[in-house]
């Protein structure tokens, strides 16, 4: 595996009784923001939660950072941070308890997580809500603070499933930021989204996905030239239907 | 008949009706409905057989007999306040169509009469049920004044289901909704265990206080006093007997307790749910920034995750607070240093801790709210999972030690076999919930014996191994030594590692 990629998934399948994902060859790059887009029940979230250690594949082989998850996975989630689109919150925690918990599951050093929990609170427009257990937030707030979850042992691969469902503009955009500023200081992001702007104003590469396989994958522009062209929304229209 | 849409009646049908799908779970209705259904049949068979030749019963022996109704009536009161209570709480704080009502166009005056009266149909129906073979077969047989338990029963939830909600309703008021949910939890939990207290009290009383207090009702009884057979007091047992007018004093006072709630507390009832939302957010822009505390070893990180959502849970403390009630009057015989008694409380010491240890761990193990979190992350799992047994273990032993330090002060041998089976009973429980658990909802607490009839089952033998051990081995140990005992000492150990290395062999893959 080059020293340049983040994730590698070789020729991975999952079922359920029928096929979810079918022989999957994935490869994102460090520094990328990476969208994996496909219709609903095309195999996203199972290639998201295989790639976060949650399920096992049933056949390939996945690496992070050059690790093989299968043989390390603890070395292998060491590196990465993966956000449901349920938050995988506890109602009955407070914002910095939360990532106190966090923080220990990963085994950051106070030093780190402190400033670091201080900040991600603070950027996120949640320090004011400190006292509140989360089970009083909204859709967005507890969106936020799974996020602050996710970035407070500073992951090298950060895995997002729908994380702009159900936030506001304002939220949305400081989501957007967080991805955006963590990519360019050198981490990795894959998000699957149904906002296809976002994809395609963020992401720099784009995978296709449907009935479990890989259908298209490149930039914006590589997927306009294998169609007719247009907003990312027709290409994925025509991709998926010709599929 | 259906109710026109919109109208109070409808809406009273669509209460019931959620009261019975919150009652029991669809998958197995249908079987326990035809189990019951038989049972209850049966019953009335057993009702007639008793009751057919039956003579009417003389004035002096139904005067007699209104005393025990009466504290039947108040032992139901109990049962039935504590029902209104939790259901008043639920009707405020956990049923989510509360704002779907109040956002329709029907008066919110209709939406709390009809909720009220819901829940007092709710709280009356499981006595309505219980006490219909004895009733109806009464009324076959011609003793028609049984027909009167219905309406006395059904008037005396209306009572305590007002009472109950008015309440909850005041302690909105003056405490606020946060504190309401747990308070409400706990004087529930203590008036569903308050006849079984104050019965153990009286047994454990002294002889002498037991003179006392027996001089005491008997004086009270004296006539033209509070508890003469004549008295006003006993004017709910009458009622249950079907004397007319006692029967109609008690629907008056029912009723009208119900239509003051309902007419003059409606208000309190809206400003108290939207309390109950708002209250949420209430804390908004302290001025201290809380400060976390990193760098912990992972699991010390576990310990204090799983106690924060422990002592946070109302609903869990109600129940955790109702064992240890239950525990109260064990203390008593500890406090009595009475040693013919230690075996028996060794043994309920025993069984106590066991059951608390299990209820812990299935709320920390089994109703893990983001287990994905958990998997996700590099921790050893193996290590998470010993935190949390830990998580419920320590609680239990801490709670338990006051008991065990005074039974080791009074009797060093017994008090340390005490110590053994109740150390054992409470890391076996824990382990068998454990190893069986089944991931499900914080919510399912209280019915989670009916989810995982396996685990309940093993906890429930080991507990009683255990106990049954502590028993004989301290009777075992005790003056006039017993081999016979120390052979029983023996078989019960026996099944009580037994059904741990069952529950091991059985553990769920996932563990």
């Amino acid at each position: 595996m080059s020293a340049d990629i983040a994730l590698q998934m070789q020729d991975v399948s999952k079922h359920f009784g029928r096929p979810a994902v079918q022989h999957l060859k994935l490869a994102v790059k460090r520094g990328e923001l990476y969208a994996l887009l496909g219709p609903n029940g095309a195999g996203k979230t199972t290639t998201l939660r295989m790639v976060a250690g949650l399920l096992a594949p049933d056949g390939g082989q996945i690496e992070v950072m050059g690790i093989d998850l299968a043989t390390d996975p603890a070395a292998a989630k060491q590196t990465m941070a993966y956000l449901p689109d349920d938050p995988m919150l506890y109602d009955k925690l407070k914002p910095m308890e939360y990532l106190e918990f966090v923080a220990g599951l990963w085994g950051v050093a106070a030093q780190d997580a402190a400033p670091r929990a201080i900040e991600l609170l603070d950027w996120l427009d949640l320090s004011k809500h400190g006292h509140e257990l989360t089970e009083g937030f909204s859709r967005g707030m507890k969106q936020k603070l799974a996020l602050a979850g996710a970035l407070i042992h500073a992951p090298q691969l950060l895995i997002l499933d729908e994380p702009l469902t159900g936030l506001d503009a304002a939220a949305a955009r400081q989501v957007k930021d967080l991805l955006l500023n963590h990519v360019q200081a050198g981490g990795t992001v894959i998000l699957t989204t149904h906002i296809l702007e976002v994809a395609e104003r963020m992401a720099q590469r784009i995978g296709i996905i449907q009935h479990g396989r890989l259908i298209a994958e490149g930039t914006l522009d590589e997927l306009r030239a294998r169609t007719d062209g247009g907003t990312l929304e027709d290409v994925f229209l025509q991709l998926t239907s010709q599929a | 008949m259906r109710g026109k849409p919109g109208s109070s009646w409808w809406l009273l049908q669509h209460e019931l009706r959620m009261f019975w799908f919150n009652s029991s779970k669809r998958s197995d209705r249908q079987v326990w409905l035809w189990i019951l259904g038989l049972c209850w049949l049966g019953l009335h068979g057993l009702a007639f057989h008793l009751l057919r030749g039956m003579p009417a019963l003389p004035q002096e022996v139904l005067s007699i007999m209104a005393i025990g109704a009466t504290l039947l009536m108040v032992v139901l009161g109990t049962f039935m306040f504590s029902s209104g209570l939790k259901l008043s709480v639920d009707s405020l704080f956990e049923r989510g169509d509360v704002d779907l009502l109040l956002s329709s166009p029907l008066p919110s005056r209709s939406i709390f009469t009809v909720r009220l009266g819901a829940i007092s149909v709710g709280v009356a129906s499981t006595y309505l049920v219980l006490a219909a073979p004895l009733v109806n077969a009464g009324a076959v047989t011609g003793h028609i004044a049984l027909l009167a338990v219905y309406p006395a029963l059904l008037a005396w939830a209306i009572g305590t289901s007002s009472l109950a909600m008015l309440l909850t309703l005041l302690l909105v008021r003056v405490i606020g909704a946060r504190k309401t949910r747990v308070v409400a939890q706990v004087v529930s939990a203590i008036a569903g265990a308050l006849i079984f207290l104050l019965s153990q009290a009286y047994n454990l009383m002294h002889t002498g206080s037991r003179g006392l207090a027996t001089d005491m009702v008997t004086r009270f009884a004296a006539p033209g006093r509070l508890l003469a057979p004549d008295s006003l007091f006993w004017l709910p047992g009458r009622a249950l007997l079907g004397s007319a007018l006692p029967l109609l004093c008690l629907i008056v006072v029912a009723g009208t307790l119900f239509v003051f709630t309902a007419q003059f507390t409606h208000g309190f009832f809206v400003r108290g749910l939207q309390q109950a939302v708002s209250s949420r957010r209430a804390r908004i822009g302290r001025a201290n920034k809380p400060q976390g505390q990193f760098g912990r070893p992972l699991a010390e990180v576990v310990l204090r995750k799983e106690w924060r959502l422990i002592a946070r849970d109302p609903n869990l403390l109600s129940q955790v607070l109702l064992q240890l009630l239950y525990m109260l009057p064990l203390g008593f015989v500890v406090l009595r240093a009475d040693s013919g008694v230690a075996p028996g409380m060794a043994a309920g010491l025993t069984i106590l801790s066991g059951s608390l240890a299990a209820s812990l761990t299935w709320i920390v193990v089994a109703a893990e709210d983001a287990p994905d979190l958990l998997q996700a992350a590099p921790a050893a799992r193996r290590m998470i999972r010993l935190a949390k047994v830990a998580a419920a273990v320590i609680p239990t032993l801490v709670l338990m030690a006051v008991p065990l330090v005074w039974a080791v002060a009074q009797d060093v041998v017994s008090g340390l076999l005490m110590c053994f089976t109740v150390v054992a009973s409470t890391i076996c429980a824990a382990l068998t919930c454990l190893w069986q658990g089944r991931p499900a909802p914080r919510g399912n607490f209280k019915t989670r014996g009916k989810s995982n009839k396996v685990s309940v089952l093993l906890e429930l033998i080991g507990g009683f191994s255990w106990a049954g051990t502590g028993f004989v081995l301290i009777r075992a140990a005790g003056p006039g030594q017993n081999a016979y005992d120390a052979r029983w000492a023996s078989i019960t150990l026996s099944v009580a590692l037994l059904t741990l290395l069952l529950a091991w062999g059985t553990r769920r893959r996932a563990s």
